[in-house]
Parts: structure tokens; sequence; C-alpha cells
């Protein structure tokens, strides 16, 4: 009896060509455009956190135990480049990379502001987070007293590639130390922060400038993929501040929850229309066909195979319209993966909130499974107001026989 | 075979409109006959004909199908019923309409899980008698009204029921195709040995059939 009624199923799931048409054309447009919009979502997001990991903390930085609070070089992690040896021992570490830190007055002759100096290894940077990626123009080289400074910054100071700038702050010993440096490249890391009031020197430099002890840094970043590694580092350097990434930008964390929130208002409207769509072609073909029904269980067919039968024609119609709306969604989204959306004239905007202004998608194989599940669902749901209508007819009432 | 002892129905029961549509019937249909219910529009010959299909409900009295009491069965017991015992046949043919001629026939039987060896030797053999062979691919839209009939005939008695139950079959046929079809179904009643009660109006099947039960006003008058 099963082939019987999926033959059945089939053969009036497409009997109506252009309704049935429509409703998959429906599915799958809808269907597609959320694919490729939860994929944007996602992927703004992913590379604004990628970009923040890359540009800072890793997925764990290590500090001393105040220097958070304190903001003051004192406090920093003497024995940094011990550490670092011990970290790339360990198989889940992938790089390590340490940096000075210290916060002071950036002068050019016209202007001045508030300004946090980076003391950094280009070499270390490259392999922590492709730091030449985030070049916007002149040429990445921190040798002598070149300096590489913050896209927003550059802009704030009138900084150009051979400006001249003083960076003036305290030493170890509390006095007031400055040295002269020349911008040979502006970098944008959409890290808004780093952005606004960095610059990069030679880590050597600055750890002279501010007569710290050699082989200390202020900041430890880990690239790893470990997501235990915090709470690991912790136990093992219980007199350090072990900081996992989303402890340092609780913000992300709010980001990637907003993102989660505005994927499932577009999930469940889409969803929504998918539902009334079926269920609206069901019930008129359900009501079209009542006299048939009536004729099939005057023959002695059981209601259980009719109910079937109507559930695989939704099925089979929200199935086309998924395999079109997966086909079409993973194509756009493999677009939009690998050559992005390109919104330069918003780029202003989207800078100013930490976004690229290539926006890329993050494809994940779970988008398809979730939308399989859904469309399932809704396609079974939406079978019930037709059957209930149906069921509560009699047989003689159905097909008014007259036999 | 079917027994029908003081039958009693009503529409709607109760109210100030209400109609006895059947009337302390009793009846009796033996194994292979191949009977009429006459009577004038309104007499009852559907109400007792939907009875006997275990259609539709009665009020009093009880409907024996063999040992079968089939105003005591539930929904579910008498669309089984109805599907291991009872062919019909109805005045507007009433095919399936997505599927082929082959497949039509071959309803009943797939519903009650035949072989599919067996379903197609049978609906081989009744469309030869019933002259459709070459109809076998073509869906119900394609054939005339003579040839939808012959379709649903084929499909009642393709299973073997113990009765068919036709109602008026030959109203929307021309004398030509109403003489072949009663002339075919009185071929299938004599070959296969199964029961066929109609309820119609047409002389010609007055003529074929071999008993005659008269209804007046829900009851029977001559039987």
């Amino acid at each position: 009896m099963f082939r019987l009624i999926l033959s059945l199923a089939y053969k009036n799931a497409f009997l109506r060509r252009s309704r049935a048409l429509l409703l998959i054309v429906m599915i799958a447009v809808s269907m597609s455009m959320m694919l490729a919009l939860e994929g944007l979502y996602d992927g703004m997001t992913a590379s604004m956190v990628e970009k923040t990991k890359r540009s800072d903390s890793g997925e764990v930085s290590i500090y001393a135990k105040e220097f958070r609070q304190e903001r003051t070089i004192q406090e920093n992690i003497k024995d940094a480049k011990k550490i670092q040896e011990e970290l790339l021992l360990r198989k889940d570490v992938k790089s390590v990379s340490l940096r000075l830190q210290a916060d002071g007055l950036c002068a050019t002759a016209k202007k001045s502001s508030f300004a946090t100096l980076i003391g950094i290894e280009l070499e270390d940077e490259q392999g922590f987070g492709d730091f030449s990626e985030f070049l916007e123009t002149g040429s990445l080289t921190l040798r002598g007293h070149k300096t590489v400074v913050g896209k927003e910054l550059a802009k704030d100071l009138k900084l150009k590639i051979g400006s001249k700038v003083i960076f003036s702050t305290q030493d170890m010993s509390g006095e007031i130390t400055a040295v002269a440096l020349r911008v040979s490249a502006i970098v944008q890391t959409n890290n808004i922060a780093l952005d606004k009031g960095t610059m990069y020197v030679n880590r050597e430099l600055l750890r002279k400038l501010l007569q710290m002890p050699k082989n200390s840094a202020t900041q430890i970043a880990i690239r790893s993929d470990n997501t235990r590694l915090a709470q690991e580092l912790s136990a093992q350097y219980p007199d350090l501040d072990v900081k996992s990434f989303l402890a340092l930008y609780p913000m992300m964390e709010q980001m990637q929850e907003i993102t989660v929130i505005f994927n499932s208002i577009t999930f469940f409207i889409v969803m929504l229309v998918v539902f009334i769509g079926i269920m609206g072609v069901t019930y008129v073909s359900v009501l079209e066909r009542v006299r048939e029904f009536g004729v099939m269980r005057s023959l002695g067919m059981p209601y259980s195979a009719i109910k079937s039968q109507i559930l695989f024609e939704a099925l089979f119609v929200a199935m086309v319209g998924y395999i079109l709306g997966a086909f079409f969604g993973f194509s756009a989204l493999y677009y939009l993966e690998n050559y992005g959306l390109d919104l330069k004239e918003f780029a202003d905007g989207l800078e100013s909130f930490g976004y690229a202004s290539v926006l890329y998608a993050d494809m994940k194989y779970d988008y398809f499974i979730t939308s399989f599940a859904a469309i399932f669902i809704a396609s079974v749901l939406s079978v019930l107001l037709p059957l209930r209508r149906l069921r509560k007819m009699s047989v003689i009432e159905a097909t008014k026989l007259q036999i | 075979m079917i027994k029908v002892e003081n039958l009693n129905k009503y529409f709607y029961k109760g109210e100030s409109r209400e109609v006895h549509a059947l009337k302390n019937i009793n009846l009796e249909i033996k194994s292979a006959e191949f009977s009429l219910l006459s009577g004038a529009s309104g007499c009852g010959k559907t109400t007792l004909l939907n009875a006997i299909g275990a259609l539709d409900t009665i009020d009093s009295g009880e409907i024996w199908l063999e040992d079968v009491s089939i105003g005591t069965l539930s929904e579910e017991q008498r669309t089984k019923l109805r599907l291991e015992k009872i062919g019909f046949v109805f005045q507007a043919y009433n095919l399936v309409p997505v599927l082929s001629v082959f497949e039509n026939i071959g309803f009943i039987m797939q519903l009650r899980g035949f072989e599919k060896e067996f379903i197609a030797g049978r609906v081989e053999e009744l469309a030869k008698i019933l002259e459709i062979e070459d109809k076998l691919h073509e869906l119900p839209a394609k054939l005339s009204g003579g040839e939808q009939q012959r379709v649903a005939v084929a499909r009642a008695v393709a299973a073997k029921p113990k009765i068919i139950l036709a109602d008026e079959p030959t109203a929307n046929l021309d004398s030509l195709n109403s003489q072949r079809l009663m002339e075919m179904m009185q071929h299938l009643n004599e070959s296969e040995g199964v029961s066929i009660l109609f309820a119609s109006h047409d002389d010609y099947v007055k003529q074929k059939v071999k008993r005659i039960i008269t209804m007046q006003d829900g009851a029977i008058i001559d039987s």
C-alpha cells in the first residue's frame, strides 16, 4: 500500500504544475536568501572576532596581575621570554607573541593625542596574525625609529608616510622619556581601539626607552585551538592574569549572541512564510479533492493512508523547494565566502563599527541541516489543518455519493 | 449472504423536519444474486444501499454481511469491511484521476496488498472481458463515459468482493453503452459468482436482473 500512497502523493503533488512551481520557487528563493543572510551575519561577526584575535589578544592573553587595572609598565611579566618558550613547546599552541605597551602622548608639530605605543617583533606578529594584511599604505618595517600607526590615529593627527611624531611617556623609574619616530606605514585592523590610538615600534626600541628588563613583556598573546587553554594556563601560572578572548572582549560575545538572535529571527520569519505557503496550497488542494478522498475512503482506503498521502504531497513539493533553495543558497554562500559583498561605498560607516568594507560570508553546514529540519516540520504541521477538515467529514458527506 | 432485519433509518432525527427514510426493512440477498432495488426517486433505494455498503449508520435493526453485523462496527472496521467484502460502482464513475486505467483497476487489490504479478494478471483478464485492454495506460480523463464505467466495474470486481453495489450505473450512459455494460456485468455475475445489487430506474436493467425488490416511501413493498 505504501507504494500506492507514494505514487498518488507524487502524482497529485505536481498535478497543478503552476501552483506547485510557485510554492517551490517561494521556498527556494526565501530559503536561499535566508542562507545568504545568515552566512553574511555570521561572516561579519566571525571576521570581526578573527581580526581582533589576530591584531591583539589571540585566543588567550597573559598579563602581569595588576597590569590591566593599573596600565603601568611596572606591572610587567619579568620572565616573558621563558614563558613564551614553554608555551611554544605545547602542541596545542600555534604561535605566541610578546608585546610591550606603554600609554603616553603622541604629538606632531600641530596636534597631539593620547596613544598607546606597542613594541612588537614584526616577524612574530606576521606568524601570529598575518600583520601585513592590515597594511593600508606604506612599507611595513620597524627598523630603527620607524613606526606603524593605526588608521584613525593617523587621520586624527594628519600623519602621512614619512611624517615625524614624538611619543612621550614615563619609564620604569617614573621619569618622562620621549622618542622621535617616523611613520613607515598606516594599518587598519578593524579593531576600533587599536585603529584609534595605537602606534607600533620595534619591541627592543621600546624596551630600551622604558628601561625595562630584558625578556620582559606586558602581554603574551597566544593563538590556539584549545578552548580550555585559558583555564589550563591559569592553573599553570597562578601569579599571572590569564584571560580568554571573550573575557577580554565581552562585547564580542554579545556580538555573537546578537548575530544568533538576528539569524533566529530571520529563520523564524522565513519558516513562517514557508509554513503558511505550504499550508495554503495543501489546504486548497485537499478541499478541491474532498470528493476524491471520499471515494477512496468508500472503496476501503484507511484514513491513515489518506493522511500519509497528503503529508507526502506536502513533503514532495517542500523537499523540491528545499533542494533548489539549498543549491541556490550554497551558490550564494560560496560566492560571498570567496568574493565577498563589496560595500566600499559605505566603508566609513562600516569601519566605524569595526566591520570591513568587503563583507565575507561564513558557510556553516548547520544552516542546511536546520533548514531541512524546519521545512520538514513546517510540512508536517501545515497538513494538520486540512486533515482536520477532512477528518470531520463523513464518507457520504465528503463524496455526496449516490452509490 | 446479506441479511437485513428490522432496519430503520431517520434523517434529522428529533427535529421537526424528521424523515423516516427506511421503515422496518427486512431483506435477504443470497450469494451470486443479480438483483435490483427499484422504486420512485426518494423512496430510499440509495439510503438502503448506503446502509448495506457500510457507508452510513443505522438507527435500529441489524445488517449482517455473512457473519458480521455492520451496525456495531467502528468507522475503521467499516472501512476494512468495505475494502475486503464490498465493491462499489458509482453513477459518476469516480475513478482516481491521476491513476491510469491499469492502476485504477488494481487500486483495491493494491490496498489489500495483493502480489504485483497477481494484480497485473487480474487487471488484464478483466480488461479483456470489459473490452478496455487497449486503454490500460490511459488516464480516465481520456476515456468515454462508457469506458470509464467499465473501468469502474473492473475496479469493483477485481478483488473478488462478496457483493457489488451499483447505484444508477447506466444513468450517464447512452442506451448502447448501457446494454453493453449490463451484458458485461451479467457475464461477471455468472463467471465470477459475485452478487450484484443495483439501484436503478433503467428499464433495460429491470429486464436483465433476476430479482426486483420494489420500494415505496422507505419500505419494501415487493421482493
